[in-house]
């Protein structure tokens, strides 16, 4: 097992946003899988906690977020999913946050998006992305087989649960959470692809998506689960916001987004939510980091389309 | 992605750039411009919605996005922008398609019901039913625009008659078009875009191009529903310098469309990544509407 001076090697060098070897990652992603089947469904964390939404892969902003918010380890994080696909550097981005998550397992907490799976990455981006960097699919099998044992959801001092998506029918309670058997692909259907995938809505009760997939939650829904377990709030990420967090549902839910200017072209903020010791809530906003060298905006030449 | 100008073509085909900071150029009697911004904030988005009578738009709404080509003596305007063409869609209305995974969802959503039924709880579903396509017919906007001169002098203009598209029979000069003259001006503007959870791809955008003997611009829908639909919405326009009073502007809208079934059974490839540039796969498609239109642009005043 490599020691705490061989991860901080490779933390700092992921901090350049350089990729680690094949079998670097391999061991890596080893020792991480140790830690996470050892968590919850609804993984308990502590206060003061700084709470982040989607990334996707992009890694000079993450590298912007842990300059506004501190570094690891001396702020506590909880990622609330979505950390690959669209953006340039899932590799790193990934890596980094896993590496993190092995030195300091404590101290943050890394939970799973509806990206984090075989499937999706297949199509946007992060398996692409692997094969560019690599020459080989190793590297994306390794994550995503890990990323089967990435917690669902995380509960703040018993009193703000955190998850990428939302609610959904088929779940109550916690305890029904906790229930579930997660360590395995995220389904197409079902209680565990709700949680992942699920939206707020201005409609109340269920809403079944015109896709035929997929549910949205009405406000007497949120009010109800909180009700029910006890909790103050809801808080999620998973939907483009433009001011990086969105408050809904009278209070009951909260969105937060951390890729600023998502897909490089959307002009957004992103935003943390810091938690405080007396769990007093504060959002902090910021812009993309000054230093974009993404690889597509090079001069183009002329387009002659038709 | 920006686009290398050679000033010495610019100066050649007496074009001249927009000042200060604006993106675009004047040439010929045209002023072509493109502007580009962020999504909505979340209070516009609201306005939007309520002028638009709907509690869903695209994930990503280019409000402040466009591209305008005004014609400066006539003040004939051609523009693209995102609440025209969201106007369009809601206007079409189209029916949902379902995703293949809404069969398993059905499925569950029966055992759902009649599980709540035996637990005596009460359950409300709702099946939402817009077009979360985005699919719009959208082929741009026109209207009159006098300058602020003009309007001193007390004239009043009817902004809805003056500029009307004929039916004709002449068809954008393709041939032409593939001649490499210097672009002047290229410029690539997207107005909504929505992953469709991640069930494919709708995304409208508008391309200009400016060359010293035309300007030549494509306005697309692009719609990707994995394993269910692609959907292809093409509106090319051309106007011919030829320093006219009155420039005359070609417009033909081709819109294709087939199931991924469709595909398959013609021996096409149906995984999604095959079908990731529209421009490349254009072909396969069927065509299911085409049409050729002229505008006359004239003061009219």
């Amino acid at each position: 097992m490599p020691s705490h001076g061989d991860l901080d090697r490779q933390i700092a060098h992921l901090m350049e946003c350089k990729p680690l070897a094949e079998a670097e990652v391999k061991t890596l992603c080893d020792q991480a899988r140790a830690i996470l089947v050892e968590e919850w469904n609804v993984q308990p964390v502590k206060c003061p906690v700084t709470v982040c939404g989607d990334i996707h892969g992009q890694f000079y902003d993450l590298i912007e977020l842990f300059r506004i918010g501190g570094n690891a380890p001396d702020t506590n994080y909880l990622f609330m999913g979505d950390y690959v696909d669209r953006g340039y550097y899932s590799v790193e981005t990934v890596t980094l946050l896993v590496a993190l998550k092995v030195r300091y397992r404590d101290r943050i907490t890394i939970l799973r998006g509806n990206h984090e799976s075989r499937q999706i990455t297949q199509v946007y981006g992060f398996y692409d992305e692997c094969l560019r960097k690599y020459g080989n699919a190793n590297v994306w099998k390794y994550f995503t087989d890990l990323f089967d044992y990435l917690p669902l959801t995380a509960l703040i001092e018993s009193q703000i649960f955190c998850l990428h998506g939302g609610l959904s029918p088929s779940l109550d309670t916690l305890d029904n959470i906790r229930a579930l058997d997660r360590i395995q692909e995220v389904p197409h259907e079902g209680p565990m692809c709700d949680l992942l995938w699920s939206d707020p809505d201005d409609r109340c009760g269920w809403g079944i998506s015109p896709r035929g997939a997929g549910y949205t939650f009405g406000q007497d829904i949120a009010t109800q689960f909180n009700h029910t377990n006890g909790l103050t709030l809801i808080s999620r990420a998973h939907q483009l916001v433009m001011e990086g967090y969105n408050w809904c549902q009278e209070k009951n839910v909260v969105t937060v987004f951390s890729a600023p200017n998502y897909c490089y072209r959307c002009g957004n903020m992103a935003a943390i939510l810091e938690i405080g010791e007396n769990m007093d809530q504060n959002f902090l906003q910021f812009d993309p980091a000054p230093r974009q060298i993404e690889p597509d905006t090079t001069r183009k030449t002329p387009d002659y389309f038709l | 992605m920006e686009v290398m100008v050679d000033e010495k073509d610019l100066k050649a085909a007496g074009a001249e750039p927009l000042p200060d900071d604006r993106r675009g150029l004047r040439i010929h009697g045209w002023e072509i411009e493109s502007h580009k911004g962020s999504i909505l904030k979340s209070s516009t988005l609201q306005e939007w919605e309520e002028k638009l009578e709907t509690t869903h738009l695209p994930e990503m709404v280019f409000g402040e996005s466009c591209l305008v080509l005004k014609h400066v003596k006539t003040g004939a305007k051609i523009h693209f922008n995102a609440l025209d063409a969201l106007g369009g869609w809601k206007q079409e209305g189209l029916p949902p398609v379902e995703v293949p995974a809404a069969a398993q969802w059905k499925f569950r959503r029966y055992l759902l019901v009649g599980l709540m039924l035996i637990c005596s709880k009460p359950f409300q579903q709702v099946i939402l039913d817009y077009d979360y396509t985005f699919t719009t017919p959208y082929c741009g906007s026109e209207t009159i625009e006098m300058d602020a001169e003009k309007h001193e002098n007390g004239e009043i203009l009817d902004r809805t008659s003056s500029l009307h598209w004929e039916d004709c029979e002449e068809q954008i000069d393709m041939v032409a078009l593939a001649s490499k003259e210097p672009i002047l001006f290229f410029d690539e503007v997207v107005l909504y875009e929505d992953e469709l959870a991640d069930n494919g791809v709708s995304l409208l955008t508008v391309k200009v191009r400016v060359m010293p003997s035309c300007w030549f611009l494509l306005l697309r829908f692009w719609l990707r529903v994995d394993g269910v639909l692609i959907r292809l919405r093409d509106t090319r326009m051309r106007c011919v310098f030829d320093d006219s009073a009155n420039p005359v502007i070609l417009r033909e809208s081709c819109w294709r469309e087939s199931t991924f079934q469709a595909l398959s059974a013609r021996g096409h490839p149906t995984d999604s990544a095959a079908y990731s540039d529209p421009s490349i796969i254009s072909q396969r498609l069927p065509v299911v509407m085409h049409r050729t239109q002229k505008l006359q642009v004239s003061g009219n005043l």
